[in-house]
């Protein structure tokens, strides 16, 4: 009984993880380009959800305007700074991004102080659902639900649309689409907009469950690298099932052996680099 | 003026009067030490970085496992810190091996991902061995050494010990980085596919590179752990890793002189700025950023351009060897 | 001659790259005054304790004025929370003359510098949470103020067991770290006496921030009591989660180390109502000293003291008043002094115990009152019981050099 409901559990923090990492590993898959900042957009995400929720703002509408509102951040981002680094090195794009994510972090520092807070979770989702032995918070019930939701749609937006196949086929050629006449540059700032969106609204539904703090973001960057190499760079299947592979097998851990759950992620990270460098689903 | 920059017997020379110059304008011996291994440590990164195109995640490992595997030596084994050091340098030898010999069986940013694993791994193996390493509370007491009967108990005598340490491992890296083996590491990082193709044995040389690097760390490590008297578990984290990364990128990495600046240069900004101003790492976030974008050869980038500027000569052109701080290895 | 020329250049430049800390240091040359040194995280993720500590230690530098015919002066010195930069940092502070250190919020730190400080002739007072401190690493310039785990242990679990004959199952979630065995060993050893069956524990990791596969295995073990016994930022994530899961209503919920007043501040008064929490000081304390500080720091700082603020100040004040009957600002002169001593402290009377420097003093069981009972906005809690409980120093391993 106890690991059907840690398998439950960690369903429900794969899917955060999946939405976590989806982002990075789209943004790589297309642009080569390995953002270190990404943790600081799930993080901004969670305390724009924070700080509109305090002012009196309705839960419901703080997850999208968060998730809009980071999105746009980072489109801005995108085509003021790091646009002008894609060409150099990856030492380079590394270097911004640490960079960019540490300058976040202070200032959530100087805006909102170090200490974190706290964001009850909506009116109506606040109890728990019992069923005999089965205790569990509605809230996260919810997020399980929500997630699947948008990962169907994320599923069709990148497979059934037309974004979707220019993506794709951006991430084999970018010569190409230019040769096509596509504008990669929009392109690429619309694709790196959309996946800091969808960490800044993991981070918003996040909050509720774990609340803010300024140091959040470098947790949420570990575990999303993991996810995307267990799941192979650019690959949406890949960042689907390796999220919930994580999630899960920290879960169950917490009931197996507690203190090597992260010693058992890593090595798995390593493992898999090792064996299938092209991760779970990486495309060859 | 700018030919002469890029001589290593100036490199040396330059290190010299860092050693010299330190005590002169640094009040505080324990921070001119730190500057000394810290850049020793730099230095030993950019072997892997610069000079082999190698961008390891990984150099927390050698330094924190330095700073364990000294204490455990001086504390657990009474051993005398002078038959310590080699003993330390083969633990980060061997330990960088074994690393190595894992994290270039990928390339590119699988590279970089790897050793991010293994450096999160050495963490929680730290963390979890607490008997051997103390866990939180780090592994204490760490004796400074002793030079005849007397302990170098002081922050400038424990200077000098680190200083003469400090010379010897930078004169033997750069002769490292001079030899056959260092320009055979330079041209696998311009054009691996050529070198393969010319019958180095790439794989090799690129275990070589990451041992020496990582005995040198080690040194570094075990430095450090003498001079504050203790092997802190933050000696191993990620964040030591990134922190000697980041010196080594602002020094810029066409030599290795350029490492001890950059180390120099963040330990001395950070001394200064953290006194002013607690928020001080917005202010570093966004020199990261500029340096990425508008001065990617650093510090030593910029010495050269004064230096061109004063003597007019035309500014150094892109492609020298040592030039281009990474070469792309390739899409994956 | 132009070999030369380059060489002038190049060490113009790293000289005046380097050259500038003794200009800018020169500001903080003290022109006689007498220097207590205040080493805390003033940034990383401990800054906001730093900053509360600072303050008080600044306030109690204010309150002493002149001692020994000095000015004194706290001189905050950033530790970033990293052992390493507290080494330093108090090292270059000893190189400079001083010799009262009160600081140290983290374990790690406070170890190191405890060891640094009394090699360097000073003396150093701390609050931090390890045991060594004042066990197997006792020295003679360190001396603590908070009380160690086993005091803490005793003085939350053993009333709450008294109070509630009928909870009988136990579940602890612990930090896995040298801290949070001792709260655990502790803890073990009470259950023993007391007869309670301690129904499971879950060791979690020092960074960790996802507690619900440990609540998960509590709510199967089925316990009347979960006792929590992470610290800081850890104890708050398990504490809201735990309160998601429902499990307020189904168990009592305590958190045996508990910050205080800046904890109850970023979890929010419904998080806290009906919660049992341990504690080293609350500023509802009914002691003659701590009714005058608190008073006097509402009116001059606007808010209430919580732990971080209140400890500093007294261990900055315990250091002044000890320089002063020392009639000596070093380190082993006022070490003498305050071994042994006993004063009217926040809590009460508090004694320092020469052999191994642990100053006896209460610990607190408070309790979280709901939002509509709070007088203020400070009022979270109120205090359930107090007192003192320790080892005695050969049972906490001190032998002192």
């Amino acid at each position: 009984m106890t690991y059907l409901l840690q398998i439950l559990n960690g369903i429900g923090l794969g899917m955060l993880y999946f939405l976590l990492a989806v982002g990075l590993s789209v943004i790589f898959g297309l642009l080569q380009f390995v953002n270190f900042a990404h943790g600081a957009f799930y993080m901004l995400g969670a305390y724009l959800a924070y700080e509109m929720v305090g002012r009196g703002v309705s839960f419901w509408l703080a997850l999208p305007l968060a998730c809009l509102c980071v999105g746009a951040l980072a489109a801005l981002t995108e085509a003021i700074l790091l646009r002008r680094i894609y060409a150099q090195a990856h030492t380079f794009h590394i270097l911004a991004t640490v960079g960019l994510a540490l300058a976040v972090q202070e200032i959530v520092i100087i805006v909102w102080g170090p200490i974190g807070g706290n964001l009850p979770a909506p009116d109506g989702l606040s109890g728990v659902v019992i069923l005999g032995d089965f205790i569990y918070p509605e809230y996260r019930l919810f997020v399980i639900g929500l997630t699947a939701v948008l990962a169907g749609a994320l599923w069709w937006l990148l497979e059934g649309t037309r974004l979707g196949a220019i993506v794709r086929a951006g991430s084999e050629s970018p010569e190409d689409m230019a040769l096509l006449g596509y504008d990669t540059r929009r392109i690429n700032t619309a694709v790196f907009g959309l996946g800091a969106g969808l960490a800044g609204l993991a981070g918003a539904l996040a909050a509720p469950i774990r609340g803010v703090d300024p140091f959040m973001s470098v947790e949420a960057l570990s575990v999303a690298f993991v996810v995307v190499v267990i799941g192979g760079m650019g690959s949406y299947a890949g960042a689907l099932a390796a999220g919930l592979a994580v999630g899960i097998a920290q879960s169950l851990m917490a009931t197996l052996w507690p203190e090597g759950a992260r010693l058992v992620i890593y090595l798995g990270m390593a493992g898999i680099i090792v064996m299938m460098p092209r991760g779970l689903f990486g495309r060859a | 003026m700018t030919r002469l920059l890029e001589r290593p017997l100036v490199h040396f020379a330059l290190a010299v009067v860092t050693v010299l110059v330190l005590p002169l304008v640094l009040r505080s011996g324990t921070l001119a030490s730190e500057i000394l291994i810290f850049g020793l440590a730099a230095a030993a990164c950019n072997l892997l970085l610069g000079y082999t195109g190698l961008l390891s995640f990984g150099q927390g490992i050698f330094f924190g496992l330095g700073s364990y595997a000294a204490g455990l030596l001086l504390l657990r084994a009474d051993l005398p810190a002078a038959a310590m050091l080699p003993l330390v340098a083969l633990v980060g030898a061997g330990t960088a091996t074994a690393v190595g010999w894992l994290s270039i069986r990928r390339q590119g940013v699988y590279f970089v991902m790897l050793t991010l694993a293994f450096s999160q791994l050495f963490y929680f193996l730290a963390y979890t061995s607490s008997d051997l390493t103390g866990g939180d509370n780090g592994l204490l007491n760490i004796p400074r050494p002793r030079i005849g009967e007397r302990v170098l108990g002081g922050p400038w005598a424990y200077y000098a010990y680190v200083a003469v340490l400090f010379l010897v491992l930078f004169a033997l890296l750069q002769r490292v980085a001079l030899s056959t083996f260092g320009r055979t590491l330079l041209a696998i990082r311009d054009n691996e596919a050529r070198a393969s193709a010319i019958g180095f044995p790439v794989r090799a040389f690129k275990v070589a590179a990451f041992a020496i690097s990582g005995a040198v760390t080690a040194l570094a490590g075990a430095l450090h752990a003498m001079l504050i008297g203790v092997a802190p578990l933050s000696n191993i984290e990620y964040h030591t890793s990134e922190t000697l990364l980041i010196m080594t990128i602002i020094g810029g990495t066409a030599n290795l002189f350029a490492s001890v600046l950059g180390a120099a240069f963040y330990l001395i900004a950070g001394d200064l700025l953290s006194a002013i101003w607690p928020r001080w790492l917005l202010l570093l976030g966004a020199l990261l950023v500029a340096i990425a974008l508008f001065m990617q050869r650093g510090l030593w980038g910029l010495i050269e351009r004064a230096a061109a500027a004063m003597t007019r000569s035309p500014a150094p052109e892109a492609a020298r060897p040592a030039d281009a701080a990474v070469t792309e290895e390739g899409r994956p | 001659m132009l070999n030369r020329r380059a060489f002038l250049t190049q060490t113009a430049l790293v000289a005046g790259t380097l050259g500038a800390p003794p200009l800018l240091r020169g500001a903080w040359a003290a022109d006689g005054a007498l220097t207590v040194g205040a080493p805390l995280p003033m940034s990383g993720a401990f800054a906001a304790n730093g900053k509360f500590a600072a303050l008080g230690a600044a306030f109690a530098a204010e309150e002493a004025g002149t001692v020994l015919g000095r000015k004194v002066v706290a001189r905050d010195l950033d530790t970033e929370g990293k052992p390493a930069t507290a080494a330093r940092r108090v090292q270059e502070a000893l190189a400079e003359g001083t010799r009262l250190f009160a600081g140290g919020i983290l374990s790690s730190e406070a170890l190191v510098m405890g060891k640094e400080v009394t090699n360097g002739g000073g003396v150093f007072f701390t609050t931090a949470g390890a045991d060594e401190i004042t066990g197997t690493e006792c020295n003679r310039g360190t001396f603590r103020w908070s009380v160690p785990t086993h005091g803490a242990i005793a003085q939350t679990v053993r009333p709450l067991i008294e109070q509630m004959p009928q909870a009988k199952r136990w579940y602890t979630i612990t930090p896995q770290y040298v801290f949070g065995e001792g709260l655990l060993g502790a803890a073990k050893a009470v259950f023993q006496e007391k007869g309670i069956e301690h129904v499971g524990n879950s060791y979690h990791a020092l960074a960790e921030k996802e507690f619900s596969g440990y609540l998960t295995n509590a709510i199967a073990a089925k316990p009347d009591v979960l006792l929590i016994l992470s610290f800081g930022s850890q104890s708050s994530d398990t504490l809201r989660q735990a309160v998601s899961f429902g499990l307020k209503k189904r168990m009592t919920i305590v958190l045996a180390w508990a910050s205080g007043l800046e904890q109850f501040e970023a979890l929010g008064p419904d998080l806290c109502e009906g919660i049992y929490f341990g504690a080293q000081y609350w500023h509802g304390i009914d002691s003659p000293m701590n009714k005058a500080f608190v008073a006097k720091v509402r009116e001059k700082a606007k808010f209430s003291p919580n732990y971080s603020f209140a400890g500093s100040y007294l261990l900055t004040k315990l250091l002044l008043d000890g320089a002063a009957k020392a009639g000596s600002a070093e380190g082993p002169a006022v070490a003498k002094v305050l071994e042994g001593m006993t004063y009217a402290g926040l809590t009460g009377e508090e004694e320092i115990r020469a052999a191994d420097h642990q100053v006896i003093k209460n610990y607190y069981l408070l309790k979280g009152k709901a939002k509509s009972a709070m007088a203020d906005k400070d009022d979270f809690v109120d205090i359930v019981s107090s007192g003192k409980s320790f080892l005695s120093p050969e049972a906490a391993g001190c032998k002192m050099a």
